[in-house]
């Protein structure tokens, strides 16, 4: 760090500031590219079953002198198989069915019923802004994957229940949100105005605040997604996620159990990585584009 | 003082909520006599089951209402007392099982705590005070990377590159090892749930110093002659450490979770280990015990936070 010494001075410094006014203003084609994977991913979990890839559950055993399976990538299994000769790229892709729904449905309930709470809190304060704020300091005083650790021993794991269960650990964080975006608005000129031309509570609220409070919630809903996939994957890679069924989780717990499967097969484990890696890479980046671009507080979340 | 009280009472009111709420939960939704029996709880036609399911009763003192119940488990808990384990004999007690448990994953944290700080002031350090360049673009290119990965999936990658193909590191946690070997192997588990956790820290720190090199008393110090990084570390820094401290804190809850995931991986006998496999056995003693544990340490390290923000800044204390 020697030579040019104009670092810490106030010139430098907004410059900064100006360059980020700028990005600012653009989405860039980052965001659409990352935008363009998730659609992807969507379309190839939902057409999975009508693809002409192969059977996930089907063991494709090798009589050529292959050996034992698992066998490395090649152009019939363009992620290999494991060790049972399944096809880890169909198997990704139907993983991908069973993460993106979680991660959907999870977010989606965190917004219904956070996002719910959180506006009538800050909307009608008092006690019942009270026992709401006290209820989310207690969802947020776990580490979110105990709660859901917790959460699943009580339960059947299907689908539904670890979705719902993601979605109560969501609940928390979008309430707040909601809660401090409504606490912006609720004294602004537009909602005083409309009540005193007669509005009632319900009607503010819906047609007033909600649609302020709308838009930080869809930046939130993407990075939230996110941290739904992940925590599902990790769930299923301790073993606690859906019971029966293929999810990202499970096929990385699959290649990287016992001693010697990551040192012999790698790629059992990696191909599920990446997918996944892109996929949250993709929801964090967009999700954070599009917060810098509606210009959400940081501090708000 | 008052303040603290507040704090306090606020602190305990939290852990009685949260442990009633458990243990409600576990009760209601659960079926204790079945976790501890097994199938023979639901053969009352057998006298033999039934002499069982009678000595259960008496033993767990479930015949009492809920309310009885987490009574008594709270007054042994406060005690250090924290009940019998539902599976196998019920052997060791589960306070001796935590008791065993408990340093490894405490280690743990704390070592991947100390590691996130020491990789975040640095790094936010350098790239704040050269924020827009290209080596600044790149290191926020490779926080949104460590971010978006998932701790089981950086555990697996640095585990197959240090340990396996380079052979830097060891594989596993051996528990009878001399304490600088286990020390040793905990290593890597440590920063696999540091990496995301300082990436975490550099860029909040980093924007934070940023705000900071703007202000004029900044500007005054350069202009007094002193040194660029006499000033970055002696004037910009400690104003920059505010929000900082409070997401130390709060992440906390972060390296307890992601400690889980690792200890399994690693094979580490710590709580997180104990926590799935607890839940996987339906042995409830020990995943409110658990729960209990992480809930206290999360309230008191938030209490430390506090008063840390009182040490940097004494205007908060008034």
């Amino acid at each position: 760090m020697s030579g040019t010494d104009n670092l810490v001075t106030t010139d430098d410094a907004t410059d900064v500031v100006v360059a980020d006014e700028a990005v600012k203003r653009r989405l860039g084609w980052g965001f659409w590219l990352c935008i363009g994977w998730i659609v992807l991913m969507i379309i190839l979990a939902f057409l999975a079953p009508y693809l002409s890839i192969k059977d996930p559950n089907a063991n494709f055993i090798d009589m050529s002198g292959k050996g034992r399976p698992p066998y490395g990538p090649s152009m019939d299994h363009w992620f290999g198989t494991d060790k049972d000769a399944r096809d880890i790229f169909s198997r990704t892709l139907y993983g991908a069915r069973i993460s993106l729904t979680v991660g959907f449905v999870a977010i989606a309930f965190g917004l219904l019923v956070g996002g719910t709470l959180g506006i009538l809190a800050g909307y009608f304060r008092g006690w019942f802004d009270r026992i709401i704020s006290f209820v989310f300091v207690i969802l947020l005083s776990f580490p979110s994957l105990v709660l859901a650790i917790m959460l699943t021993s009580l339960i059947e794991r299907s689908l539904l229940t670890i979705s719902l269960v993601l979605g109560v650990l969501s609940i928390a964080p979008v309430g707040r949100l909601a809660r401090a975006s409504t606490l912006q608005y609720a004294d602004r000129e537009f909602v005083t105005a409309a009540r005193q031309i007669g509005a009632t509570n319900r009607r503010i609220i819906l047609r007033e605040l909600l649609p302020n409070v709308v838009i930080p919630m869809g930046a939130l809903a993407l990075l939230g997604m996110a941290v739904a996939i992940v925590a599902e994957g990790g769930l299923a890679f301790l073993g606690l996620s859906v019971e029966k069924g293929i999810t990202w989780g499970s096929l990385i717990q699959l290649g990287s159990e016992g001693s010697t499967t990551l040192q012999k097969s790698p790629w059992i484990a990696f191909f599920p990585i990446f997918v996944l890696f892109f996929t949250v890479l993709a929801l964090n980046f967009a999700g954070d584009r599009l917060r810098t671009y509606l210009d959400v507080k940081e501090s708000a979340l | 003082m008052r303040f603290w009280l507040q704090r306090v009472a606020m602190a305990v009111l939290l852990l009685l909520s949260v442990s009633a709420l458990t243990f409600g939960a576990m009760n209601i939704l659960g079926d204790p006599l079945f976790n501890i029996l097994g199938p023979v709880a639901g053969d009352v036609n057998n006298p033999d089951s039934v002499k069982l399911i009678e000595k259960a009763k008496a033993e767990f003192d479930l015949d009492e209402p809920l309310v009885v119940r987490y009574g008594l488990w709270l007054s042994d808990f406060v005690r250090g007392d924290m009940g019998v384990q539902f599976s196998s004999d019920g052997q060791p007690p589960v306070s001796d099982l935590i008791k065993e448990r408990l340093p490894r994953t405490a280690t743990l944290v704390l070592l991947a705590q100390l590691m996130a700080i020491s990789i975040a002031i640095p790094w936010a350090l350098v790239t704040a005070s050269r924020a827009g360049r290209l080596s600044d673009r790149i290191s926020t290119m490779n926080t949104f990377f460590l971010v978006a990965m998932p701790n089981f999936a950086l555990a697996i990658i640095l585990k197959f590159v240090l340990s396996i193909k380079l052979g830097w590191m060891p594989l596993t946690y051996v528990a009878n090892d001399p304490l600088s070997s286990r020390l040793w192997q905990m290593v890597l588990p440590a920063l696999t749930i540091a990496l995301p956790v300082a990436a975490v820290f550099q860029r909040l720190l980093r924007t934070d110093l940023i705000t900071t090199l703007q202000q004029d008393f900044i500007l005054m110090a350069r202009a007094k002659g002193l040194s660029r990084r006499r000033v970055l570390f002696r004037h910009a820094l400690r104003p920059s450490l505010f929000s900082f401290i409070t997401v130390v804190g709060l992440n906390t809850g972060a390296l307890i979770g992601g400690s889980i995931v690792v200890e399994t991986i690693f094979r580490i006998p710590g709580i997180g280990s104990s926590l799935v496999e607890s839940v996987l056995r339906e042995d409830f003693p020990v995943v409110l015990a658990i729960v209990m544990i992480v809930a206290v340490a999360f309230v008191l390290i938030n209490l430390l936070v506090d008063i840390l923000y009182s040490i940097i800044d004494p205007r908060v204390r008034r």
